[in-house]
């Protein structure tokens, strides 16, 4: 995820579930006095994780969510990919020293958020 | 002219903006026969401070405009008298001027002519000689008049500085500075129960730390009135033109009709202020259109032949409850008969496409778009009810919040999670003993009625273990039904702040936000029509998730190709299906060929046919006469869209302030899904 979209990173924290709404969507938990959807990355990307533990919190414009990810890798500097996917989801891929970086478009993941339906 | 200083030409504006709903008030009440005796002094100085302004600013004809009627005025205050029947042109004179104010340049040559006219009639006094002075100078007409000396030699001065500096010593304040006070506020409210949550739990505090803590909660306590106090406005702010909106619409379907506000100064929310404007006009013009009968038939029915209808405002503890009441024909008895098998007249009424179905058979149909404004009062985190009898009338009662920010809950729990209702549809808390069960379905016995009774974790899905022996259980009114929900056990009253749960949640349903409590917990608070919805037996709308009907066609009227587009996109992408037009006229083509169109989005300022003859135009063809029309324009003034709403536009939205969200929220309570 391109880090100019990476608020923060926390541990998951306390989610209450909200019934009724999509399967990506874990719940809300509170951030610093607001409300944060926590969303399931693994599910949006079809490849559901096993127990997340972290929270990537993530924001596009005025639109704010957090991400529930397996695990923060790295921070660091990657080239422009150089791999186009054909997942709405992603910028592109790119190969950093053999393994497959998938880079996060959050706006057009918000947009998908925005639209789906409980 | 010279282009005038931005921020001076608003500010004249808005000046002016008030005096002429000032005027129109005393115009009004002069033409009603009530009005007092300083009523034509003060619709002098009103009509000389515009005119003194525009002079200033170098804006000739609304100067000219408002001299002209100045001038009238003028005659009939030397004269000590003003015939009920000249209210009629300066009613259009001060229209006018509003229209000049919002739009700049508009020749009003005939009213010119008009007034001039009626300022060299002669009246019972004897025509004063005054009448014909063509002073183009405000100073000159002052010091012309001896009795201009009367008030302070203020007419002499039409500055906007002098005013503001000894009359109401205000601050203009952006009004998103004091939404982000109130946030703050209500944020320290909340830590502060935090703190005390987290203190309970503590050993043993020294005294002054006890003392100095009881202080800091009633200073925070003070802290927050005040800052809510400065969120409310009078309802005054959006009643102050509806007088003349009900006369106009009245005149134009040719009722008669009284409109009386009370409780005019009852203060609310402003943001609960803003949007209630739009609702307001849609019930009273429902009142005047299709509640008050023409004044022969009401002859005919034993009533006076002058309807009345009337506005009040109530403050209800942490609520205010606001009525618009009419003495018209009320509804038919077979909705009556149809209420009584279905539950509620609030929910027969509020059914999407009930009334217009009437409307075609009987024309006796009521409730046009009121399951908009019972759904505008539900995102309120308020309740909405209809009352009405045959022959004798019709009440809408809304109950809104007082202040949107904090809102009064009552919490409850249930599968280890908090949820929280507005308190203002909480009938009664009960212990559920012993429940029959009809028709498949749990009921109890509450007060003598049997209501269903219904388990909140079954309501919304989620799973949990099966309640205790005579559970707690909630009493929830809304929309005139009621039901029981049953819990694990009552946390109790807070007023909590509520917290959206932001754009990209705003499609799960069901919900007002949530708020954030003092042990750090979520409570989710409930929309208690979405719990008293989801009990509707299958055949009944269906799951409130729904969304969009399916390709719901709309039909967009806009001449510019980006705006066109754009929201041409924004549409589609929500799931319509979506024709464009490029002016009224091709837009009223497009309707002709294709029946299933389901509401229409127009712009105002179009070649050929604009966006108020459109309107005009659908409602006037009996196919299409209760076809949602939604203005979207760059023209926002109050004028504007009253002009817009008086055509029988549904929504007004203005093109500065778009908010897609806002549209999509206004197209799909307007298509009813």
């Amino acid at each position: 995820m391109p880090v100019e979209n990476v608020l923060e990173v926390a541990a998951i924290g306390k989610v209450t579930v909200l019934p009724g709404s999509p399967a990506e969507v874990l719940g809300v938990r509170s951030l610093r006095g607001q409300i944060l959807p926590v969303i399931d990355l693994g599910v949006l990307l079809g490849s559901p994780g096993v127990k997340p533990a972290r929270l990537l919190v993530a924001e596009a414009g005025d639109r704010k969510a957090g991400f529930a990810v397996d695990e923060v890798c790295d921070v660091g500097r990657l080239p422009d990919p150089t791999e186009e996917t054909d997942s709405g989801l992603l910028r592109g891929a790119l190969l950093d020293g053999g393994d497959l970086v998938g880079v996060i478009d959050v706006p057009a993941v918000f947009d998908v958020l925005e639209r789906a339906q409980g | 002219m010279s282009t005038p200083d931005a921020d001076l030409t608003r500010a004249f504006r808005d000046e002016a903006t008030d005096r002429l709903d000032q005027m129109d008030a005393a115009l009004l009440a002069i033409e009603s026969g009530k009005a007092g005796a300083q009523a034509v002094t003060e619709l002098f100085r009103h009509a000389h401070t515009i005119k003194g302004a525009a002079g200033m600013l170098g804006l000739d004809d609304i100067r000219v405009l408002a001299h002209a009627v100045e001038d009238v005025l003028a005659v009939m205050r030397d004269a000590g008298t003003f015939p009920a029947d000249f209210a009629d042109p300066l009613l259009r004179a001060t229209g006018a001027l509003r229209a000049q104010v919002s739009d700049g340049h508009i020749p009003a040559d005939d009213l010119l002519r008009e007034l001039a006219a009626i300022r060299e009639k002669p009246l019972d006094a004897g025509p004063p000689g005054t009448g014909g002075h063509p002073v183009e100078d405000l100073r000159d007409t002052a010091i012309a008049r001896p009795q201009a000396g009367q008030h302070g030699g203020e007419p002499q001065v039409p500055s906007q500085v002098s005013r503001a500096g000894t009359e109401q010593r205000s601050l203009r304040i952006p009004a998103g500075k004091i939404d982000h006070l109130l946030d703050i506020v209500g944020e320290a409210v909340q830590e502060r129960r935090r703190l005390a949550h987290s203190l309970g739990a503590a050993p043993e505090l020294p005294r002054d730390v006890i003392e100095a803590l009881g202080a800091e909660e009633r200073t925070l306590e003070e802290l927050k009135d005040a800052a809510v106090q400065m969120r409310t406005m009078p309802l005054d702010v959006i009643a102050g033109p509806l007088p003349r909106a009900v006369r106009d619409i009245a005149r134009a379907v040719g009722k008669d009709v009284e409109f009386a506000v009370t409780g005019a100064d009852t203060e609310l929310d402003r943001v609960i202020l803003e949007s209630l404007s739009e609702p307001l006009v849609h019930l009273l013009r429902n009142a005047v259109v299709h509640g008050m009968e023409p004044p022969a038939e009401r002859e005919q029915a034993g009533k006076s032949p002058r309807g009345r209808i009337e506005l009040r405002a109530v403050p209800r503890g942490s609520l205010v409850e606001i009525v618009v009441a009419d003495d018209g024909r009320g509804v038919s008895p077979d909705v009556v008969e149809d209420a009584r098998r279905e539950g509620s007249l609030t929910e027969v009424l509020t059914r999407p496409g009930y009334s217009t179905a009437k409307e075609v058979t009987s024309l006796a149909g009521r409730g046009v778009g009121l399951d908009a404004v019972k759904t505008y009062a539900q995102s309120m985190g308020g309740t909405f009810e209809i009352r009405s009898e045959p022959g004798k009338g019709m009440e809408v009662r809304l109950l809104l919040p007082l202040a949107l920010a904090l809102l009064e809950v009552l919490l409850f729990e249930r599968g280890g999670a908090v949820y929280g209702v507005p308190l203002a549809s909480v009938e009664e808390t009960v212990t559920v003993a012993e429940t029959v069960t009809l028709e498949g379905r749990h009921a109890m016995n509450v007060r003598g009625r049997a209501l269903p009774v219904v388990d909140i974790a079954a309501v919304l899905g989620v799973t949990a273990a099966p309640p205790r022996e005579r559970p707690p259980a909630l009493v929830i009114s809304a929309g005139g039904r009621k039901i029981v929900v049953v819990c694990d056990s009552l946390v109790g009253k807070e007023e909590v702040v509520v917290k959206p749960l932001g754009s990209l949640l705003a499609r799960v349903e069901g919900y007002l936000g949530a708020a954030i409590l003092g042990d750090g917990r979520i409570a989710l608070l409930t929309e208690p029509a979405a719990l008293i919805r989801s009990k509707r037996p299958a055949g009944g709308p269906p799951a409130p998730a729904a969304g969009p009907a399916a390709a719901s066609r709309i039909l967009v009227a806009e001449d510019s190709f980006t705006v066109r587009e754009l929201q041409r996109s924004i549409l589609e992408a929500a799931g319509y299906s979506v024709l464009t037009a490029r002016d009224g006229r091709d837009a009223l083509r497009v309707l002709g060929t294709d029946a299933d169109i389901a509401l229409v989005v127009t712009d105002l300022e179009m070649p050929e046919l604009d966006g108020l003859g459109l309107t005009r135009a659908i409602r006037a063809d009996a196919a299409h006469a209760s076809l949602p029309v939604v203005i979207v324009t760059s023209r926002g003034s109050d004028d504007d869209q009253r002009r817009g709403i008086e055509a029988g536009a549904d929504a007004y939205m203005v093109k500065s302030s778009f908010d897609q969200q806002a549209m999509l929220a206004t197209v799909e309570r307007l298509i009813g899904r």
